[in-house]
């Protein structure tokens, strides 16, 4: 292997023990494991999200105690399933880090992370904000980023990228000043 | 009148700063009214001493902090002096792209500041939004509230913000504002509007939770 890395670059030890129980536990239910460049990703059923997510958090061999980010991803060509969500973790016990995606189809909600992880509770406003993805039992669900009567989802694909679309940029200050 | 304060003002002779029109008096609230050529020697003291509000947007305010830095040094010019509170500045110069969501408190900011107040518009997306046509930049600040001095640029140079501020200089040594043309002030305006008005809001502040459905 070379000094540089690459797809080839091994896993660290801590991850392969944790990589270890969660096929030891669940198996199949992994839907994809992917490893390159060092790191490694699991996909899972929507289903499956909350209980892969908290044993990774609690098993002794993950020790995930910091979710790092949540992210929403919309995939148009991929009809099916058009939403993503994507969480990094990061365990400080042990040093290494962990990417979970999962594929949710068009209004399928997700169970929220809040109980886990209370950081998750922005990054849930700004992905619903953003691709509409729901996450039930969200403790306050609003939009974030932009302004509160501000209408469709910004960062879809289908989003127009430009120009006052359906009277979006609107400056009504009234109540705000 | 003290003759002399005209001389200091740096507007020539006695004779010649007596044969400008002085126009009416500046009346203010309680009847008290000020000869223009008062205000010009007012003018004359702020136009060295103009402190911006310490308030950047976008990274214009990079440019707008070298600005204030030792090479470029703007506390030559009396204008060092950024404060952060909009109840001590003299004006505000809006550094970058302002969002939507930043607007109201850009208005406010701008209303908290004492009359008399300058703004400057620094960079293409303050001035128009620049390229970012999109759902969430103001298009142009100058829809939000009155602007004296446009620098255009992607960033500007620290040196064009500084000829900007020269300009905001001259405005102030001849005691003329943005809102002075205006027959309304956007964010008055909107004010007004909101203490006129008893209509709620078409849309409601708080937003359901259900998808909304795409036009």
């Amino acid at each position: 292997m070379s000094a540089g890395g690459g797809a080839e670059r091994p896993l660290p030890a801590s991850l392969l023990a944790a990589d270890r129980a969660v096929l030891d536990r669940f198996g199949a239910r992994i839907l994809e494991r992917i490893e390159a460049f060092g790191e490694l990703t699991y996909c899972v059923a929507p289903g499956d999200w909350t209980e892969v997510l908290s044993f990774l958090k609690d098993s002794p061999e993950g020790a995930f105690d910091q979710l790092d980010c949540l992210l929403g991803d919309h995939l148009p060509e991929r009809e099916d399933r058009p939403l993503a969500v994507v969480v990094h973790l990061v365990s400080h016990a042990h040093g290494h880090r962990l990417r979970v995606k999962t594929a949710l189809a068009e209004g399928q909600g997700l169970p929220t992370l809040t109980g886990l992880w209370p950081s998750a509770g922005f990054d849930e406003r700004e992905a619903w904000e953003m691709f509409g993805i729901l996450f039930e039992g969200h403790p306050d669900l609003r939009r974030l980023l932009t302004t509160d009567d501000f209408e469709g989802h910004p960062l879809r694909k289908d989003f127009p990228l430009q120009g006052t679309v359906g009277g979006r940029i609107r400056i009504d200050l009234r109540g705000k000043i | 009148m003290d003759c002399s304060l005209g001389n200091i003002a740096g507007r020539g002779s006695q004779e010649e700063a007596f044969d400008e029109p002085l126009g009416g008096p500046v009346r203010f609230p309680g009847g008290i009214a000020m000869p223009v050529q008062l205000e010009k020697v007012l003018g004359f003291g702020r136009s060295f001493s103009f402190w911006p509000l310490l308030f950047g947007l976008a990274c214009c305010a990079i440019e707008m902090m070298a600005l204030g830095g030792p090479r470029f040094d703007m506390s030559r010019f009396g204008m060092e002096a950024m404060r952060a509170s909009p109840r001590q500045a003299d004006g505000m110069i809006i550094a970058g792209w302002c969002s939507i969501k930043m607007a109201p408190r850009v208005v406010r900011l701008y209303e908290q500041i004492p009359d008399p107040k300058w703004v400057l518009a620094m960079g293409s997306c303050a001035i128009s939004g620049n390229i970012w046509d999109t759902y969430h930049v103001v298009q142009g600040i100058d829809s939000l509230i009155p602007v004296d001095v446009y620098v255009p640029g992607c960033p500007p140079r620290p040196e064009a913000l500084w000829e900007g501020l020269e300009m905001i200089r001259e405005r102030i040594k001849q005691s003329r504002h943005a809102y002075d043309g205006l027959r309304r002030i956007p964010a008055r305006e909107a004010l007004a509007q909101a203490t006129a008005s008893s209509v709620p809001p078409a849309v409601p502040l708080e937003v359901p939770l259900v998808e909304v459905p795409r036009s």
